[in-house]
């Protein structure tokens, strides 16, 4: 008897090429991240990438702000069926910039944030199974309910809540500067939690 | 298109027409009767959609041997509760404080996810008063929604407590202006006719007053104004009262009079002429609401906000009726003066048979466990019935390759195994009986190779499976009653009619041979929704001997004392129908 869970998933393969990564170097990345593409990807101080989170910059430059949490099975810069109608000269072309997350954001578990040059805001949260389309910008401290449906292109102002049948309301409770604090505070406990591994993605 | 699952409904009897909706009339055709009794249940009919009820669905009457739908269940409510505390809520508490929770569990209100209370965390003023004790200060709790992110603060509502919030809710108004119930409006009024008439106090009146009016002080008012109109004869407010007893136009001497001329037998009569003779209610105070018409306001507003800031139906709907709503005709229209809801109670029921008022499923009383006190579920009377293809390998060698969910193709006979399981411990007898061909427009053909078999009881499993080791150690499995049989593959697969298919310990599987028709129409018309689903209905009867109980004691108490363990033939018979798939169209 092993005292050790094992996971009944396969082992994750490495596919594709290993991207050129900018790793800060407070920074939490777990060991089974996948890390794909041919453009770089940055991340800045104190962000926490999950185990089997998928980062791909096949589709341009991904960038990571500060403290942000990157949950499991969340995928970043995912080459969308929306984008390569819309944009497609942003995901083909090199050197262009996929996704962007400013500080604070919270991408929890499965969700998927399309590639083609997409901004999310700072303190914003996208929710569980939430889509982001290619091209799309989310404003700052907005929150995605889980399962939002963020159409490619649009755009979300700030402070905005937006729910899963589509209805968007308007936050106004002001307490952004606590709800950082209390990322700061998560990402304390996820840095113990989570071994790190950032030399494997170098 | 989703695959298609075979399925089995079973028809209540209770909807049979012929015990329950005939009338005893002696003159009604006698001849009809027979006709009814031999008519087959079409599950086509649109009244048999009300009937049909998965085995799981239905209930047994121990009592009158018989099935009992949801349909034909009569429930009483075992206790209320709130689904989120989980406190159990007195029926006498109902009726004072009605059917939400009381207590502080609350729903948002535009997602309606349940709301937490949680510290406001504000900036203290002052340093130094952190050392001072962290007292709580005023609004210092708000309901927030952890799905949304809604907080109460956005309708200007906070708390002083963390607990209670219902009655803190109920006095505060959206925006956070307290609101006076109409017992203390009443106390502050009569406070202020003690202090005389200076100006000041009349003005302190009339901003009495003038607060809006809500629901519940007009109807306290309204309710105030009539009581006294009725309590007090001479209060008709119309110069004729100098005139005393005598005034025609008091209600006691109206009535007096009215009473002479009728015989005094009508009493609303009475009524209705005592209320001829009162006055309506003229001001405020006695409850008189002067409709705002204005609404260019609210008009305003609408033209400025977006179409999420207007509440939906839903959100309307699901607002609990609040009586400190401002006024009776600005009702809320946005969502932000949208109210936290309370969770509407929830309740445990038990059902009872209708006939013999038998309770025949009862839940344990308390709100925390699931169990059931009595639970006498159909499942556990009546044979389970499987519906699975048979797939019979060709006599040319290829078999052929059917699947649950593949479509029937049009005149070819395809053959499906029924397994019957008994739950009883006792060995029932089955006859089955179908119409030859489906009802309806496509009329399929349909044979029962084996209409009526056997099964055996339902024994303990584990006598079963000793008895087999044993036989298995002594000799090569000999084909006894008990052991399975593989009719199809001692026979070499070949279906034969009027013999089983499979038999195990409490099951048998027999053959259906069905001949879907074909869909197509001579005029070239449309299907109508579901006619490509081929359902055959079949008549179950089973019989069985049970233990004669002294449940029928009332019955044959004389022949229960002599025999008593004699056993007694028992019968059911019920309607059902059998989902095989669909026809592929051509």
């Amino acid at each position: 008897m092993s005292s050790k869970r094992h996971s009944i998933l396969p082992p994750i393969s490495q596919p594709g090429p290993k991207p050129p990564v900018q790793f800060s170097s407070t920074i939490t990345i777990a060991d089974s991240a996948i890390l794909t593409g041919t453009n770089p990807i940055t991340i800045a101080t104190e962000s926490v990438i999950h185990p089997r989170a998928k980062i791909e910059s096949s589709g341009g430059r991904i960038t990571i702000g500060r403290r942000c949490v990157v949950h499991e099975r969340v995928t970043l810069g995912a080459i969308g069926n929306s984008s390569s109608s819309q944009r497609p000269n942003n995901v083909t072309g090199g050197g262009e910039t996929a996704v962007t997350l400013a500080d604070y954001v919270t991408v929890e578990v499965g969700a998927s944030i399309e590639a083609g040059d997409t901004y999310i805001g700072e303190g914003t949260t996208v929710g569980v199974g939430s889509k982001v389309g290619a091209g799309a910008v989310v404003g700052k401290h907005c929150t995605l309910t889980p399962h939002t449906h963020i159409r490619a292109g649009s755009s979300v102002p700030d402070f905005t809540v937006v729910y899963s049948n589509g209805m968007r309301r308007t936050d106004k409770r002001g307490v952004a500067e606590l709800k950082n604090k209390g990322v700061a505070r998560q990402i304390d406990v996820l840095r113990r939690m989570i071994p790190s591994n950032p030399s494997k993605f170098m | 298109m989703a695959p298609f699952n075979p399925y089995t409904f079973i028809q209540c009897p209770c909807s049979d027409s012929s015990p329950l909706g005939r009338p005893a009339d002696s003159n009604s055709p006698t001849g009809s009767e027979p006709e009814e009794d031999e008519r087959t249940f079409d599950p086509r009919a649109p009244r048999s959609n009300y009937s049909l009820y998965p085995l799981e669905y239905l209930l047994y009457c121990e009592d009158c041997h018989q099935i009992r739908c949801p349909r034909c269940v009569s429930e009483e409510i075992v206790t209320y509760y709130c689904p989120n505390c989980l406190f159990e809520v007195p029926s006498s508490n109902l009726k004072s404080e009605g059917n939400r929770c009381t207590r502080s569990c609350f729903q948002c209100p535009i997602c309606i996810g349940p709301l937490n209370v949680t510290t406001q965390e504000t900036k203290p003023p002052d340093p130094s008063l952190l050392t001072a004790g962290n007292a709580p200060h005023s609004g210092a709790y708000a309901l927030t929604c952890s799905y949304c992110n809604w907080s109460s603060t956005e309708i200007g509502i906070d708390f002083d407590k963390p607990n209670g919030i219902h009655a803190q809710l109920a006095k505060i108004r959206n925006g956070g202006e307290p609101r006076l119930t109409a017992k203390e409006r009443k106390e502050r009024r009569k406070e202020l006719s003690h202090r005389g008439d200076s100006a000041a106090v009349v003005a302190a009146r009339e901003e009495i007053d003038g607060q809006a009016l809500d629901l519940e002080n007009q109807f306290a008012n309204l309710k105030a104004f009539y009581s006294s109109q009725l309590a007090d004869p001479s209060a008709g407010d119309n110069g004729l009262s100098t005139l005393g007893d005598l005034g025609f136009s008091s209600p006691s001497s109206l009535s007096r009079i009215m009473s002479l001329y009728t015989g005094g037998k009508l009493n609303d009569n009475k009524a209705k002429s005592r209320l001829g003779a009162m006055r309506e209610a003229l001001t405020s105070d006695e409850g008189l609401l002067v409709t705002d018409l204005d609404e260019s306001a609210l008009i305003s507003q609408l033209h400025l906000s977006d179409h999420c800031d207007t509440a939906s139906t839903e959100q309307i709907t699901n607002q609990p009726p609040n009586l400190g709503e401002p006024l009776l005709h600005g009702a809320s229209r946005f969502t932000s003066s949208l109210r936290p809801i309370p969770y509407l109670l929830r309740t445990k029921r038990s059902k009872r048979c209708p006939v013999c008022r038998h309770i025949i499923s009862k839940p344990e009383s308390k709100v925390g466990t699931t169990r059931f006190r009595i639970r006498l579920v159909a499942g556990s009377y009546i044979p389970s019935i499987t519906i699975k293809p048979l797939v019979l390998p060709n006599p040319s060698g290829g078999s052929s390759s059917s699947n649950v969910g593949d479509l029937l193709t049009p005149l070819t006979p395809v053959h499906y195994l029924l397994t019957f399981k008994n739950p009883i411990f006792e060995t029932i007898k089955v006859t089955l009986a179908t119409p030859a061909a489906t009802p309806g427009r496509f009329a399929s053909k349909v044979t029962i190779l084996c209409p009526q078999f056997d099964i055996d009881a339902n024994t303990d499993v584990w006598d079963e499976a000793l008895k087999d080791n044993d036989r298995g150690d002594k000799s090569s499995r000999s084909s006894g009653s008990h052991t399975r049989q593989r009719r199809g593959t001692e026979a070499g697969l070949q279906l034969e009619v009027g013999k089983i298919w499979e038999r195990g310990r409490n099951w048998v599987s027999i053959v259906v041979e069905v001949v879907p028709a074909s869909l197509r129409l001579e005029d070239g018309g449309m299907l109508r929704e579901d006619e490509d689903v081929l359902e055959i209905a079949m008549f179950v009867r089973i019989e069985w001997e049970a233990e004669n109980g002294g449940d029928d004691a009332g019955i044959s108490s004389a022949a229960v004392g002599k025999d008593r363990d004699q056993k007694e033939k028992r019968e059911l018979a019920y309607w059902c129908v059998l989902g095989i798939g669909k026809i592929k169209q051509t």
